[in-house]
């Protein structure tokens, strides 16, 4: 999952560029370098505190910028003739943004077209097998096949009956550690202390003990509770911890 | 009823049970006429229905031809019911797809210097829109990808073909006939642009 965080509504470091133009109301073919770049800088610093990779695709136009700003200050140079100036630093700049700007109006035109075909319904196309001509298919039996097809159905579906009376399909009951923990909980509400066997009640399938006892580790692990057991194979004595029990109770909810 | 008349009846019936756009190819080779003869009788046909001020029209697109409702209608549709609306472009993805619209075929590094923006991302996603394509590989250093506009594109924005597009030069102008178009019809709902 990406999320892109968009910052006020420049889609780009020229869309950026246009708009502090446009706001200072200077003209795109004289732009006074030196104050569109301490605005257009001021930006970006602003920008880097929230997303330094996307003000890192605008740094490369401040640096841009800042080059034009340089060459602006070097006295222009006239050429011999006295006819021709030096190309003037910031003329690639202004033609980039000119371009970018017909764009961005041509982008506006498809929005507009865009949402004019919104009110232009259609009809997607319907399920024509209806028109296609698909010949049926009849089955080719004589009545003695078709009488012995039928009995076969018959018997099977008997034979299934039978079975389905004398069987029953058992599932078998899945707890998770989690529900088991809930029961323990449960069963510490009333006392502080419990013997393993206590909390195992009744049931003592393989099933019930090992899950049992996954349990009583995790709650271990959570350390909800203490465990000791004082010889081997002997009685396991469980003491639950109630402050961490609360704790635990907490973050559940 | 003249043989012109009986292929165009003709023609009108096969779109409505097509209603998806029914390529003039097609429907030529059925009377095994030319595409060419086929066609103008498709445009006879949805100059019948423009005249007659008919609330369903014929639409071109890439020299085929569909059924729609009227634009005007549009309002008096959704009374009755609410028609699936696509999600609308991002103003990213638009401007990217303004790019290739006009430049096509096009690298994305031709698109990113006019842009001055990485625009992988848009550009997936207007492929997986079906909007884009790749058409190909330029002749340059690396042989990048080129990408160009989809019929799909054209369905969506109401052209014919490419040629249907407005000339860049024309653009604002397009946008201004709208705008006032848009504030002598009350049928229609103006759009306000925000100026940033």
């Amino acid at each position: 999952m990406v999320y892109k965080v968009k910052l006020d509504v420049f889609e780009g470091p020229f869309d950026l560029l246009v708009y502090l133009i446009e706001n200072a109301e200077m003209s795109i073919y004289d732009i006074q370098v030196a104050e569109i770049t301490k605005q257009y800088i001021e930006y970006v610093e602003r920008m880097k505190r929230i997303d330094a990779n996307l003000a890192g695709e605008f740094m490369v136009l401040a640096a841009t910028l800042i080059e034009i700003k340089s060459k602006m200050l070097l006295p222009r140079r006239v050429s011999e003739d006295d006819q021709e100036l030096m190309e003037d630093p910031r003329s690639e700049l202004v033609q980039k943004l000119l371009e970018y700007k017909q764009y961005k109006l041509v982008a506006a035109f498809l929005e507009e077209q865009e949402e004019r075909m919104q009110r232009i319904h259609t009809k997607p196309q319907e399920d024509l097998s209806v028109y296609t001509n698909e010949p049926d298919i009849y089955l080719n039996l004589d009545l003695v096949a078709f009488v012995k097809a039928f009995k076969l159905f018959l018997e099977r579906k008997k034979t299934l009956e039978e079975v389905r009376e004398r069987y029953r399909i058992i599932e078998r009951q899945r707890m998770t550690i989690e529900d088991r923990i809930e029961q323990i909980k449960h069963l510490f509400i009333k006392k502080k202390r419990l013997k393993f066997g206590e909390i195992l009640g009744g049931e003592r399938t393989r099933q019930n003990v090992v899950l049992t006892f996954l349990s009583m580790l995790e709650l271990m692990r959570q350390k909800a509770v203490k465990v000791r057991q004082h010889v081997n194979f002997g009685e396991i004595v469980i003491t639950v911890n109630e402050k961490e029990m609360a704790a635990k109770e907490g973050n559940n909810r | 009823m003249s043989l012109r008349e009986t292929i165009k009846s003709a023609f009108e019936s096969m779109m409505f049970v097509w209603g998806e756009p029914l390529d003039s190819k097609v429907a030529a080779d059925i009377f095994n006429i030319d595409r060419k003869e086929a066609y103008e009788l498709f445009k006879e046909l949805q100059m019948e229905y423009e005249t007659q001020n008919r609330g369903i029209r014929i639409r071109e697109i890439d020299k085929a031809f569909q059924f729609c409702t009227w634009e005007g209608n549009d309002e008096y549709i959704r009374k009755l019911c609410t028609p699936v609306k696509e999600k609308r472009l991002s103003q990213s993805a638009m401007e990217v797809l303004a790019i290739i619209a006009y430049k096509q075929p096009v690298t994305k590094a031709e698109i990113e210097s006019i842009r001055g923006i990485k625009c992988d991302r848009v550009i997936e996603g207007l492929i997986k829109k079906d909007l884009i394509e790749e058409v190909g590989r330029s002749t340059g250093i690396g042989r990048p990808i080129l990408y160009g506009t989809t019929k799909t594109f054209l369905k969506n924005f109401g052209f014919k073909n490419l040629n249907d597009l407005p000339r860049m030069e024309d653009i604002s102008d397009v946008i201004r006939e709208s705008e006032e178009g848009e504030a002598a019809d009350p049928l229609q709902i103006t759009l306000e642009i925000p100026n940033k």
